[in-house]
C-alpha cells in the first residue's frame, strides 16, 4: 500500500511515496501507524506528533486529502496523501505550530473560583463540550480563525496568541458559560471575549465541524450568537 | 552548526504539564513565584489528560475511612517499601487535592441524596473502602482543568524539551540549583533559565516498553534521567507498574487498556491459551499480582501466539438479574476504555460476550526522585541533602507507592505532591541567593549544541526502537540474572553508537535530535532500573523475577534499592531500610482478603440463581435499580 507523505524541511515541500507493510493480513492501517512505521524504517528523521494512540490526546491531527483527521483513528487507504494540518503554519513534515491558539485565552479564563458552591452538577452540555481532546481539525474552513492570515499576514499578539478566535476557543467559553460554578461576572466576561475573539463571522457561517463529533453548532456557537445578538 | 541562546530569569521553573506540573505551577504561582512552565507536548497534553479520570478522594463515600486507613492501605499495597511521611501527607491530602482540580471546572457527577461527589460502586483493588471518583469524559476533564490552571496566567513553553537541571556543584555542602536548559523545538532555539528552584514533573518511563503501553508518548523516563544527572537519588526503580489487561491486537490497539482488576467484576477469571483457569477472584487481586499471573503462564508455554492470556468477563454477563448491573458498572466507571473495546474488537467483546486476549502493558512507575513528603531531593538519612532547590511530584517522585500502586491513586498523587513541591520551590525562591554562573549553562550547552550536527552512523530513531525492544525482554514484566546481563551489554553498545549518531545540523525542530535526546534519558533511566533489577533478587510486587523465590512480606525486614551516579559518572547501588508494618496490622488485612476471595469462591461454586440473586442485591445497594433495557439503550447510544 503507497501512501503519499508531505515532508516539509526549510519551508520545502517534498512528495515522498511510502510503501507501508501491513502488519497483519488485510491490515487497515491508521495515518498514525503508517506514519511510525516509516519512522522506524526509511525515514527516521520524520517529524510528527502523536501520544495516546488513543483518539484522547488531540495532538496527532494530521491532513489526510486536505482535511483535517484524528491521525490515530484515521485509516488510510492506497493513493492516500498525508500531510501537516494546513489551518496552523507548518514547522517541519507532520508538525504545525499550535500554540497560538490556546495563548489566547489567557487572562480570559476564570480564576479558580474560590468560595462558589461545588456541590452542584453540571448540565449534560457541560459534559458534552468537555469531550472536547483540543485536536483543532475544527479550525479547517473556519473563516474567522482565516482572519489570522487574511493577506498572508499572520496575526498574532506579543505573546504569540492568535487575535482571531476559532471553534475551539468558543467551545471554552461557552464551557464557562454552562458551569454552574462559575458566576454572572465570568460568564458575562466569556461573552465578552467571544465577541472581542470575532463571534460576528459565525452570524452568516455555515457552520463548523468537530473531530470527535461534538455537536459544535448546536451546542456552542448558537447559543452564543442568541447570546450576543438575539438570532440565530 | 548555530542555534541562538535566550536567556530568561524566573523564580520556578516547572518541567511538565500534566497533574503534577500544572498543580505545581498553579501553588508556585499562588505563592507569588514568578514560574515557567516547560512542556514537550502541547500544554496539557499528558498521562494525566488521557487517564481513565479516577480518583482517590478520602472518605468519599464514609468517615469511617481515616487517614490511617488510607495510608496503611498504600503501604500494604507496597509492601512496606512507601515511606511513612510521603503516605501520611497523600492521606492528608487527597481531599484538598480534589477541591483544587473541582475549582478549575472538573465536575462530578453527584449523589444527590447526599449532595455530594458519586462514588464508584466497588472499592478497587487494594483499597479497603469505597473513595474512587470517576468522571464523564474521563481524564479529558481534568485535562480542561489543567489547561486552565497553567493558560489563565501562568508563563508556558510548549514543544519544548526540558534538557538538563544546572547546579553549582559545592564541595563543602550540598550542590545548588541554578536554573535549567531547554530546546525549544517550535521556535528552534535553546533557552537557558536562571531560576533557583526546578521541579521535575515530567511523568514516567512507559515508553521505554513502546508499544506495550497505554501512556503518552512522552514517557521516556526524562524525570529520572534528569533527577540523576541533577546528582539526587533514585529509589524503587525496579518497580515499574505493567497493567495486566492490554490489548495484543489488533496491532493499531496494540497496549491500550482493556480494563483494570476490580472491572473483571465479581465472576471475572484469567484463563490460558487453553481454557484453563490460571487465575481467579481477579476483582481482588492486585494488578502486579494479574500481570505475574500472565507473564508466567507466558514463560511457562500457556500463552497464546501473541503471548498473551485470556480474561473472561463471560460469567458476569451469563446472569439475567445481576448481568445488567455488571455491565453499567463497566460503563460507568471506565467508559473510555470500553469505547476502546469497542473499537477494537466489536460488538460481541464489547457486551462481553466473548473472552479478551490481553497482555501485561507498561503504565507506571512506582520509583523515581527520592524525596520527603514535601518533595525535596534528600539522600541518606533525609536530612542529608543533595542538591538544593530540586524538587519532584507525580510519577517523577518516588515513596509514594513502592511496589504496587493502588488504582485511582495518581491522580491524586499528582495534584497534592504537585502542590507541595510548588509551595516548597516558591519559598526557596524567596530566601535563595545564588550567584549568576553563566559558564556552568555554556559549560553544558556547548554539549547539547555539539550532538546538535553530527556525521555518522545510526539514526537515533532506529537506536530508540531497538532499545525498546531489549527494555520489554530483558527489564519487562519478567526478569532473570542472564537477561539483565544481555540487557546491560546491549544498553552500552548502544550507549556507544549512540555518541556517533546521524543527526542533521538544523535548529528548527530537529526530530532526530529529539529522538536522540530522548534515548539518552531513556539509556540513564534503563540503566538504573536493570541495577535495581539486579539487586533485588527475588520477586517483589511488581519486580518478577523468574529466577529468584518471592520476598516475604510477613518476615523480614523491607529495603528500598537506592540508585545514584557516583562522582565518576559511574552507578552506585545502596538500600535503604523501611520500617515493617507490624504483623498485628498486616493480619487482619490478610485475614479481611482472605475472606473476601473465600467468600467470592463461595459464590461461583452456588447454583447460578442463587449466586444471580446475591450479585444482583451487592450491585442494587449501591447503584439502585438497573434494567436490562436501560443498559441496552445507554450502550447502544455510546456506539452511536
Ligand atoms: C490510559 C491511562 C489511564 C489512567 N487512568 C488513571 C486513573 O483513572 N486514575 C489514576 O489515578 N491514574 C490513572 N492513570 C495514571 C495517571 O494518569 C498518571 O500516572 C498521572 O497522570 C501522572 O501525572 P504526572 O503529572 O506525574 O505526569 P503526566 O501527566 O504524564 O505529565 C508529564 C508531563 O511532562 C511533560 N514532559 C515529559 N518530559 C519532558 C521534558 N523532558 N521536557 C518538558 N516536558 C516534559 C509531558 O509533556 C507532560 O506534559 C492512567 C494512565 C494512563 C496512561
Ligand atoms: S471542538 Fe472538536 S475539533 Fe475542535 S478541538 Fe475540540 S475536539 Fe477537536
Ligand atoms: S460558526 Fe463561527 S467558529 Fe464555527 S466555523 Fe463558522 S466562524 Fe468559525
Ligand atoms: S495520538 Fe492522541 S489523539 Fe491521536
Amino acid at each position: 500500500m503507497k501512501v503519499e507523505l508531505i515532508t516539509v524541511r526549510n519551508g520545502e515541500e517534498r512528495v515522498v511515496e511510502y510503501e507501508y507493510k501491513p502488519r497483519e493480513e488485510g491490515e487497515r492501517p491508521m495515518a498514525l501507524d503508517v506514519l511510525l512505521q516509516a519512522q522506524a524504517t526509511e525515514l527516521p528523521d520524520l517529524a510528527f506528533r502523536y501520544g495516546c494512540r488513543n483518539r484522547t490526546c488531540g495532538i496527532c491531527t494530521i491532513d489526510v486529502n486536505g482535511r483535517p483527521r484524528v491521525g490515530c483513528r484515521a485509516r488510510v487507504r492506497d493513493g492516500d496523501r498525508v500531510s501537516a494540518p494546513a489551518t496552523l503554519p507548518v514547522v517541519r513534515d507532520m508538525v504545525s505550530r499550535r500554540d497560538g491558539v490556546a495563548r489566547q485565552l489567557r487572562g480570559r479564563l476564570p480564576n479558580g473560583l474560590r468560595g462558589n458552591d461545588l456541590e452542584v452538577a453540571a448540565p449534560d452540555d457541560y459534559h458534552a463540550l468537555t469531550a472536547c481532546i483540543e485536536c483543532y481539525a475544527c479550525l479547517d474552513k473556519c473563516p474567522m480563525h482565516a482572519r489570522n492570515f487574511e493577506d498572508g499576514e499572520e496575526r498574532r499578539d506579543a505573546s504569540g496568541a492568535y487575535r482571531h478566535g476559532n471553534p475551539f476557543s468558543l467551545l471554552k467559553l461557552q464551557r464557562i458559560r454552562l458551569d454552574p460554578v462559575a458566576d454572572p461576572a465570568e460568564k458575562a466576561a466569556a461573552l465578552e471575549t467571544a465577541l472581542a475573539l470575532g463571534l460576528d463571522a459565525c452570524r452568516d457561517c455555515p457552520g463548523c465541524k468537530c473531530g470527535v463529533g461534538i455537536d459544535l453548532k448546536r451546542k456552542v456557537v448558537k447559543p452564543l450568537v442568541v447570546a450576543a445578538f438575539g438570532d440565530s | 552548526m548555530t542555534i541562538e541562546t535566550e536567556w530568561r530569569d524566573y523564580d520556578v521553573i516547572v518541567v511538565g504539564s500534566g497533574g503534577a506540573g500544572s498543580a505545581a505551577a498553579h501553588a508556585a504561582s499562588e505563592a507569588g513565584a514568578k514560574v515557567l512552565v516547560v512542556s514537550k507536548d502541547p500544554i496539557g497534553c499528558s498521562d494525566t489528560k488521557i487517564a481513565e479520570g479516577i480518583v482517590t478522594v478520602r472518605a468519599s463515600a464514609g468517615e469511617d475511612d481515616t487517614e490511617e486507613v488510607l495510608a496503611e492501605n498504600l503501604r500494604i499495597a507496597g509492601s512496606d517499601l512507601p515511606t511513612e511521611d510521603i503516605t501520611a501527607a497523600f492521606a492528608q491530602d487527597t481531599q484538598d487535592a480534589y477541591e483544587w482540580y473541582r475549582r478549575q471546572g472538573v465536575r462530578p457527577d453527584m449523589d444527590h441524596k447526599e449532595d455530594k461527589p458519586a462514588v464508584l460502586p466497588i472499592a478497587l483493588g487494594g483499597h479497603t473502602k469505597r473513595r474512587s471518583i470517576g468522571h464523564q469524559n474521563g481524564g479529558l476533564a481534568l485535562g480542561h482543568a489543567l489547561w486552565n490552571a497553567v493558560v489563565q496566567g501562568i508563563d508556558y513553553l510548549e514543544d519544548a524539551w526540558f534538557l538538563d537541571v544546572v547546579t553549582e556543584e559545592n564541595d563543602d555542602g550540598p550542590d545548588e540549583v541554578l536554573g535549567g536548559l531547554i530546546y525549544d523545538a517550535a521556535r528552534g532555539v535553546f533557552v537557558a533559565v536562571r531560576a533557583p528552584s526546578v521541579v521535575i514533573a515530567s511523568g514516567g518511563l512507559s515508553t521505554m516498553y513502546f508499544p506495550k503501553t497505554d501512556t503518552m508518548r512522552g514517557n521516556t523516563g526524562d524525570s529520572y534521567a534528569l533527577a540523576l544527572r541533577a546528582g539526587a537519588d533514585l529509589v524503587d526503580m525496579e518497580q515499574i507498574q505493567f497493567l495486566p489487561f492490554c490489548m495484543t491486537y489488533p496491532p493499531a490497539y496494540e497496549g491500550l487498556l482493556a480494563g483494570e482488576p476490580v472491572t473483571a467484576g465479581y465472576l471475572g477469571v484469567l484463563r490460558d491459551k487453553d481454557g484453563k483457569v490460571i487465575l481467579d477472584s481477579v476483582m481482588l487481586r492486585t494488578r502486579a499480582e494479574c500481570s505475574a499471573a500472565i507473564v508466567r503462564a507466558v514463560e511457562a508455554g500457556r500463552g497464546t501466539e501473541r503471548d498473551g492470556c485470556y480474561l473472561d468477563l463471560t460469567g458476569n454477563v451469563d446472569l439475567p438479574k445481576s448481568g445488567p448491573y455488571f455491565e453499567k458498572f463497566l460503563h460507568t466507571a471506565v467508559s473510555g476504555v470500553m469505547a476502546t473495546v469497542r473499537q477494537a474488537w466489536g460488538k460481541n467483546a464489547a457486551q462481553c460476550k466473548e473472552m479478551w486476549e490481553v497482555r501485561p502493558g507498561a503504565h507506571y512507575a512506582m520509583g523515581g526522585m527520592r524525596v520527603n513528603s514535601d518533595c525535596v531531593a534528600i539522600g541518606d538519612d533525609g536530612a542529608d541533602v543533595p542538591v538544593r532547590g530540586l524538587y519532584a511530584a507525580g510519577q517523577a517522585m518516588g515513596g509514594v507507592f513502592g511496589s504496587n500502586r493502588l488504582g485511582s491513586t495518581s491522580l491524586s498523587e499528582g495534584a497534592i505532591f504537585g502542590a507541595r513541591a510548588g509551595r516548597g520551590a516558591a519559598a526557596r525562591a524567596k530566601t535563595a541567593r545564588t550567584k549568576p554562573q553563566e559558564d556552568r549553562f555554556e559549560k553544558r550547552l556547548a554539549r547539547y549544541a555539539d550532538a546538535l550536527s553530527h556525521d555518522g552512523g545510526d539514526a537515533p530513531a532506529l537506536l530508540v526502537k531497538e532499545l525498546q525492544a531489549a527494555c520489554w525482554n530483558f527489564i519487562g514484566p519478567a526478569r532473570t540474572e542472564d537477561g539483565l546481563d544481555t540487557f546491560d551489554a546491549a544498553v552500552a553498545q548502544l550507549r556507544d553508537r549512540a555518541s556517533k549518531a546521524a543527526i542533521p545540523a538544523d535548529a528548527l525542530w530537529n526530530q532526530s535530535f529529539i529522538e536522540y535526546l530522548e534515548l539518552m534519558n531513556m539509556l540513564d533511566t534503563a540503566q538504573a532500573v536493570s541495577l535495581a533489577a539486579r539487586d533485588r533478587d527475588h520477586s517483589l510486587g511488581a519486580h518478577v523475577r523468574l529466577d529468584g523465590g518471592q520476598t516475604s512480606t510477613l518476615f523480614g525486614q523491607p529495603h528500598s534499592v537506592v540508585v545514584r551516579r557516583d562522582s565518576a559518572g559511574g552507578y552506585a547501588v545502596s538500600h535503604a531500610a523501611r520500617p515493617k508494618t507490624p504483623l498485628k496490622r498486616l493480619l487482619p488485612h490478610m485475614i479481611a482478603d482472605a475472606k473476601r476471595k473465600l467468600s467470592l469462591k463461595t459464590l461461583r461454586m452456588m447454583p447460578a440463581g442463587m449466586r444471580d440473586n446475591i450479585i444482583e442485591d451487592r450491585y442494587r445497594s449501591v447503584m439502585g435499580e438497573v434494567s436490562r433495557e436501560d443498559v441496552d439503550a445507554k450502550t447502544e447510544a455510546a456506539a452511536a
